[in-house]
């Protein structure tokens, strides 16, 4: 592995990547988004930014109860009211639906029962959102109030009114792995340690909430509504075409799911959200298109975030640092549906591995159901917690063993290419660079232990997958596939089913797609993300799209750029193989780059070659050029290549689609299909930190964060997704919880989540490190999920450097710090914790809640477990 | 609630518009003047996506009473750039990756055009307490720093040029 | 969330928004509500806390706006905005106390609309008070709202909810005065006796009065003070516990000192006994040691927001330390 070059930290407003000059002219430059003139103007439009002729505003009611039986609903009322135009309950749609093949466990609005407050009971189509709320408050329904559960544990051992009655003890689903002989592993080890971590509940926050609209076509041979138009914020515009289709009773073919710009995902749109459902049945039942947006309350109640999560984490090592063994018991409390809860609770698993080269592993994991809202995939889906307790534990083994935080790391470094004991394939692998660099940038060896009082560093690693080798939905199918039509304008459509949503899809597809036909950036018209009109792709999720979206753009373009190719070759009466395609022209290899054309790079970038001068047009005075144009030619504009190719093809359009290689797509045990990707990108970061002791405020100062993205297609967007992940897991380690009391979100809205401000925020210094993986496109990996993992333990360590207290619950509050600060000075206690010792969390808190909650709350159902722990 | 005739300023222009008592400016400009570059992203007036100038000092659209606005100054996101080019922050942010999902973008438009309508040279620390009225959740405001700073640079580029234009 | 139907009322003059304000007050839920900058209204109408028949827009009434020096001390309008007090020369010079609270109010944008008025006027704040109307049915309604029963403590029958503003804690120490206007004419009173102590009905304010001035007496002017304010994020945030300190020292005895403390009670509060202990004393760690706990035992909070009120409490303590030590160098 060799790391071609680091951005740095550019301070003044002067780039400094130019100093790094690669063989591209379009990949590795930090160029603007595509669509970012869209969205500093305000011309974008997002979903709720829609509007059409005769549209109406559906308005949804929630559950106020966490677990019941809906003896009576009765809608007439609310039907009666002037500009109600339909109430849609849940035997408009009954057909079950649910992200994952195993769990389909939802219905668009509830049938017979609501699991959480905030499930979905009856949608109001009205005229005017205020008709629709005043509406709301006149739908009756009479509930049987059932026990509710709140607490994972205390869920898994039920044994009547069940969640979901074909889910026994409340269990959605539970794995047993043992790879190795983790037993023999502990035996050889010289030092075994064994902890508690906890991590609370937190949810993704994106700035856009949820938003549908959905309009029917009226059908010209039937007369009737025919085809179904959605328009949503989703990440997964054709997993949402397909869950409609399911639910709508209509086929695929007469559904149309287009995706606007999309104001954030992290997770959160990564599957299919009842709104996007009750919309679309909600227009049929209106027979006029609907919209439905979320109020920021009812963004938190569809949730599907990470969900808290306990681990029970046990590892070995040898005296030298070597890790022998680990075994890890995982409860995940997963909220009232399946979601993606499957896939979370095996990543967790999977995930212990391919970062270390663990020999022994073994693994127990829990995924239970709860009366709480879904927990679904966010951001670093299923390793972030883990990761939290593993790089804790690491950094304590380190202290006992006394070797150097960042060297007990390295000793344990994976010797890729490799497949890890439990099967997943390493090939690129730039860890060992991302330690050295962040060593080196945030001056470790001679800072380390000599920081002033209160003040200290921590590090910490961790990876993710460029995209799930395996598609949630088992098939040969690829997992993206994207079509390219060039036409006699020297225009190149690129049709991709990947969905942009804020990351870059659309302009890492516009600068493979330029890079790879050597034309002009300019030239490239992106259509994206509408089933109508682009071929499939499974979506953004799992940081999937530059590796496969980017190689599938590849593809499309080798196989336009091969016909243009055959064409040229003609012209210039020379072998294709001899052509070189840059910088919006086509000329032999043998041909002085520099007479061939090349403009300064940033003009190269910006515009094509004028257009208009066609073969056999250009009729230009000088001898020279006339010479030129009568022998075979040394290079054409690609302009004119592209025309030469159509008026020999006809036309010009070409295919390229992804499908991970088989040996990446791992072992062959129950649960295996998860945690395999064809590439896996790596994070080393340190945090410095400093803490108040006397308020136990914790202050992140600087974030030193080195990331392995292969190669950085584009270094600006490159280092927004490190920045961005780094900070999201600060906003994890410090200020961010969902509070629960009895199943009631305490705090549903920005004020009370407290995702932070500019102000709190640090300095975040990214340092890329390329490895260039030989399957990524251009060797390019993924780099927006990868670095949050490795900051939430980095800042945990660097609180045990600066004051000695080792916080093994997330998020580090001030009152949990300053807990554990007065447990350490034996000084006046501070009751604070509910008797729980912070230090050492040996039991769950009461149902779940936040353990600085202490409100009393609402009395629920005498067999309310809340209820029973008051009595006892 | 019957509707009021009302007539507001937005980007210059004057609107005459009927609107309920109890409409909030930031429905206003996206409902009845379509005007959607404004966002909301939240109901308990913390997250800024909604930020427009009120006789250029900038304020929650989703905080004030469309009516009583009458006979101020509103600009919104739609208003910053000139003359059909993008004006210096909005380049800079497009550049330095100030902008990724977009969707809190304006609003930081409208408190960024302020800050240096105000500010000439800020420091980090004032462009920090600057921002901090608008939460944004993907990019940790980093490379927005940078974007100002650019931005600032660029458009003192372009006032030393025109000065020099001038002197000629 | 929509907010309810209302008839919008926008006077130009004091004179005619009390004439309009008298006869239409109405009463409970649908009493009219006086809107300045908004920020704490319109958030609560949206979930359903106000439902008023009218609302009272001040926002154009100019003779509310602006700080004043006079003979007796300096008078600032109530509808001037944090912005302008941030901002104020004379504010600056001779109650910094002041200036500082108010720059730790949420946002700046925020602080762009809101008023010195309204943000003594803010309606108290608790995490099972300030939720949507689907939430608190959910939850069951409380007593400061639809219900009669508080969730805070058990079996209560007092509200607790905190009153969550920042800069009357400062004014409480530079013994501020505010004055009312209402039909019968106007009357002044110590900012202090404006505020009940009960999280529900919690200030003394007259149906058809408004609140139109504060005044600064010359007396506390070129006070040394600070604001500490307990926020979980640098901005944005409303205060989980505040202390607001002025001193006035002599060859470094002090003559007199004021304490007072927001978000810790449904009431900001002087911590009265501090005023005694201080005077005439030389400050010290064990000094300041003694009036911080003397401040947190005046503190009352309760799982009103987030945040322990065992931590809050606390911090109630270690801020009072922290504040006077600095004052003291």
């Amino acid at each position: 592995m060799v790391e071609l070059r680091s951005t740095g930290k550019p301070r003044a407003a002067v780039r400094t990547w130019t100093s790094f000059m690669t063989d591209f002219s379009i990949i590795g430059k930090p160029i603007a988004m595509v669509d970012a003139a869209e969205k500093t103007t305000g011309a974008g439009k997002y979903t709720d930014d829609l509007s059409l002729p005769g549209m109406l505003i559906g308005k949804i009611l929630h559950s106020p109860h966490p677990h019941a039986r809906i003896k009576r609903i009765d809608t007439s009322r609310a039907q009666k009211l002037n500009d109600v135009i339909a109430v849609v309950v849940g035997a408009d749609a009954p057909n079950p639906y649910g992200i994952l093949p195993v769990g389909h466990d939802e219905h668009a609005l509830a049938i017979d029962k609501v699991r959480y407050i905030g499930d979905n009971l009856a949608c109001v189509v009205a005229v005017s959102e205020a008709t629709a709320e005043a509406a709301l408050e006149l739908v009756e329904v009479e509930y049987e109030i059932l026990p509710a559960y709140f607490d994972p544990e205390e869920s898994m051992k039920a044994e009547s009114n069940l969640i979901h009655d074909n889910k026994p003890h409340n269990l959605e689903k539970d794995y047993h792995h043992t790879f190795g002989d983790p037993d023999k592993g502990f035996a050889q080890s010289d030092y075994v340690t064994e902890s508690r971590y906890l991590a609370n509940e937190v949810t993704h926050a994106a700035m856009e909430p949820h938003s549908t609209l959905a309009s029917f076509d009226i059908d010209s041979q039937t007369g009737q509504a025919g085809r179904l138009t959605v328009w949503s914020s989703t990440q997964v515009p054709y997993y949402l075409q397909h869950k409609l289709s399911l639910v709508l009773d209509m086929p695929m073919s007469q559904i149309r799911v287009i995706k606007p710009l999309v104001g954030g995902g992290f997770g959160g749109k990564s599957e299919v959200i009842p709104l996007e459902i009750i919309a679309a049945v909600a227009a049929r039942k209106a027979k006029a298109p609907v919209k439905i947006t979320y109020t920021r309350e009812e963004v938190f109640w569809a949730h599907r975030g990470r969900p808290r999560t306990i681990i029970d984490l046990k590892t070995g090592v040898k005296n030298d640092g070597r890790i022998t063994a680990v075994k890890a018991r995982v409860v995940q409390d997963g909220g009232a549906y399946c979601s993606y809860g499957v896939v979370t609770i095996l990543y967790s698993g999977a995930l212990l591995g391919a970062l270390y080269d663990i020999p022994n592993i073994h693994y127990d994991g829990y995924r239970v159901l709860t009366n709480k809202p879904a927990c679904g995939a966010m951001r670093g889906h299923g390793t972030v917690n883990v990761r939290f307790a593993f790089e804790s534990q690491l950094d304590e083994i380190a202290g006992r063993l006394q070797i150097d935080p960042a060297e007990i790391r390295r000793r344990n470094l994976l010797k890729p290419p490799c497949i890890t004991v439990n099967g997943l394939r390493v090939q690129s692998y730039g860890l060992p660079e991302c330690i050295d660099k962040i060593v080196e940038r945030s001056g470790w060896k001679s800072r380390k232990g000599k920081m002033p009082k209160s003040r200290g560093l921590g590090i910490a690693c961790s990876h993710y997958v460029s995209g799930a080798a395996n598609s949630i939905i088992r098939s040969d199918m690829p997992h993206s596939t994207v079509n390219i039509k060039i036409d006699r304008d020297g225009g190149v459509v690129v049709y991709t089913g990947a969905s942009e949503i804020g990351q870059g899809s659309d302009t890492m597809t516009a600068q493979v797609a330029a890079e790879t036909l050597g034309c002009a950036l300019s030239r490239i018209k992106i259509v994206a993300a509408d089933t109508d009109l682009t071929p499939i792709d499974i979506g953004s999720y799992s940081s999937r799209v530059t590796f496969m979206a980017g190689n599938a753009t590849m593809r499309a373009a080798q196989e336009v750029k091969k016909q243009i190719a055959s064409a040229a070759a003609k012209k210039m009466n020379c072998a294709p193989e001899d052509l070189v395609f840059r910088d919006d022209s086509v000329f032999k290899q043998s041909t002085d780059h520099v007479g061939a054309g090349l403009r300064p790079a940033q003009e190269e970038q910006n515009s094509a070659s004028v257009s208009g001068r066609v073969e056999g047009q250009i009729l230009r005075g000088s001898l020279q050029q006339k010479r030129k144009d009568e022998g075979p030619k040394d290079s054409m504009s690609f302009e004119e290549a592209v025309v030469a190719t159509i008026d020999f093809h006809g036309a010009l359009t070409g295919t390229g689609s992804y499908a991970p290689p088989l040996e990446a797509r791992g072992g062959k045990h129950k649960g295996g299909g998860v945690g395999p990707s064809p590439a896996y990108s790596y994070s080393a970061q340190v945090a410095e930190v400093s803490v108040d002791e006397d308020t136990g405020e914790v202050t992140v100062h600087k974030v030193w964060a080195a990331h392995d993205c292969g190669r950085a297609l584009n270094p600006v967007s490159v280092e927004g997704q490190i920045i961005g992940s780094v900070w999201m897991g600060m906003g994890q380690a410090l200020t961010e919880e969902m509070v629960w009391k009895d199943g009631l979100l305490m705090n549903p809205g920005l004020l009370e989540y407290r995702s932070p401000s500019s102000v709190e925020s640090p300095e975040i210094e990214p340092i890329i490190v390329e490895s260039i993986d030989p399957e990524g496109p251009f060797g390019a990996k993924e780099c927006s999920e990868g670095s949050l993992a490795a900051t939430i333990p980095a800042i945990a360590n660097a609180i045990y450097d600066a004051v000695g207290i080792r916080l093994r619950e997330s998020p580090f509050t001030p009152e949990r710090v300053l807990a554990a600060l007065r447990a350490k000075k034996n000084a006046k206690t501070l009751d604070m914790t509910e008797g729980v010792d912070p230090t050492a969390p040996v039991r769950l808190r009461e149902h779940g809640g936040a353990l600085w909650f202490k409100g009393k709350g609402p009395e629920r159902h005498e067999l309310d477990p809340a209820r029973r722990t008051e009595g006892g | 609630m019957k509707k009021q005739l009302i007539e507001l300023r937005v980007n210059g222009r004057p609107r005459e518009l009927a609107v309920e008592p109890s409409k909030l400016l930031l429905e206003t400009l996206r409902q009845d003047l379509q005007l959607t570059g404004s966002k909301r992203g939240c109901d308990d007036s913390s997250c800024g996506a909604c930020t427009v100038l009120i006789d250029g000092v900038p304020m929650l659209s989703c905080t004030l009473l469309a009516a009583s606005c009458e006979g101020q100054e509103i600009t919104t996101v739609e208003g910053v750039s000139e003359h059909g080019a993008l004006a210096a922050i909005q380049k800079a942010y497009g550049d330095w990756g100030g902008a990724q999902c977009g969707f809190c973008t304006p609003g930081f438009m409208m408190t960024v055009k302020h800050l240096l309508a105000t500010t000439a040279n800020p420091s980090e620390a004032e462009i920090r307490e600057a921002l901090s009225s608008n939460l944004c959740r993907c990019t940790g405001y980093s490379q927005m720093y940078q974007a100002i700073k650019a931005a600032i640079e660029a458009e003192q580029k372009g006032m030393d040029s025109l000065s020099q234009q001038v002197a000629k | 969330m929509s907010l309810a139907d209302f008839k919008l009322l926008r006077p130009r003059t004091l004179d005619e928004a009390i004439s309009l304000l008298a006869p239409q007050a109405g009463e409970g839920a649908r009493a009219t509500r006086v809107i300045a900058g908004g920020t704490d209204l319109i958030p609560s109408m949206r979930q359903k806390l106000f439902e008023p028949e009218y609302v009272l827009d001040i926002r154009q009434i100019a003779e509310l706006k602006g700080i004043r020096e006079t003979e007796q001390g300096t008078e600032i309008g109530a509808l001037t905005t944090l912005s302008c007090i941030e901002r104020s020369s004379v504010l600056k010079q001779h109650y910094p106390v002041l200036v500082e609270a108010a720059k730790t109010v949420a946002s700046p944008v925020i602080r762009n609309m809101a008023t010195l008025g309204g943000n003594i006027c803010l309606d108290t704040r608790c995490l099972w008070y300030n939720q949507s109307l689907t939430w608190r049915k959910s939850c069951g309604f409380c007593i400061k709202k639809d219900g009669d029963l508080c969730h805070v403590a058990a079996g209560g029958k007092k509200c607790w909810a905190a009153f969550s503003g920042d800069t009357p804690a400062a004014l409480l120490c530079l013994e501020a005065e505010i004055e009312l206007a209402g039909p019968q004419g106007t009357r002044r009173l110590p900012l202090n006796d404006f505020y009940t102590g009960e999280g529900d009905s919690y200030r003394r304010l007259q149906l058809n009065e408004l609140l139109t001035r504060i005044i600064l007496p010359k007396a506390t002017a070129d006070l040394s003070g600070t604001y500490r304010k307990l926020r979980i994020r640098g901005s944005i945030d409303y205060p989980l516990a505040g202390v607001a300190i002025t001193l006035k020292c002599l060859n470094g005895h002090i003559e007199s000192g004021r304490i007072a403390l927001t978000a810790v009670n449904p009431a900001p509060v002087l911590v009265k006994k501090a005023s005694e202990v201080l005077q005439g004393k030389r400050l010290d760690e064990e000094l300041a040691e003694l009036v911080g706990d003397l401040a947190a035992k005046t503190a009352k909070p309760l799982t009103t927001s987030a945040l322990t009120p065992e931590y809050r409490r606390e911090m109630i303590r270690v801020f009072t330390k922290r504040a006077l030590l600095a004052l003291a160098n």
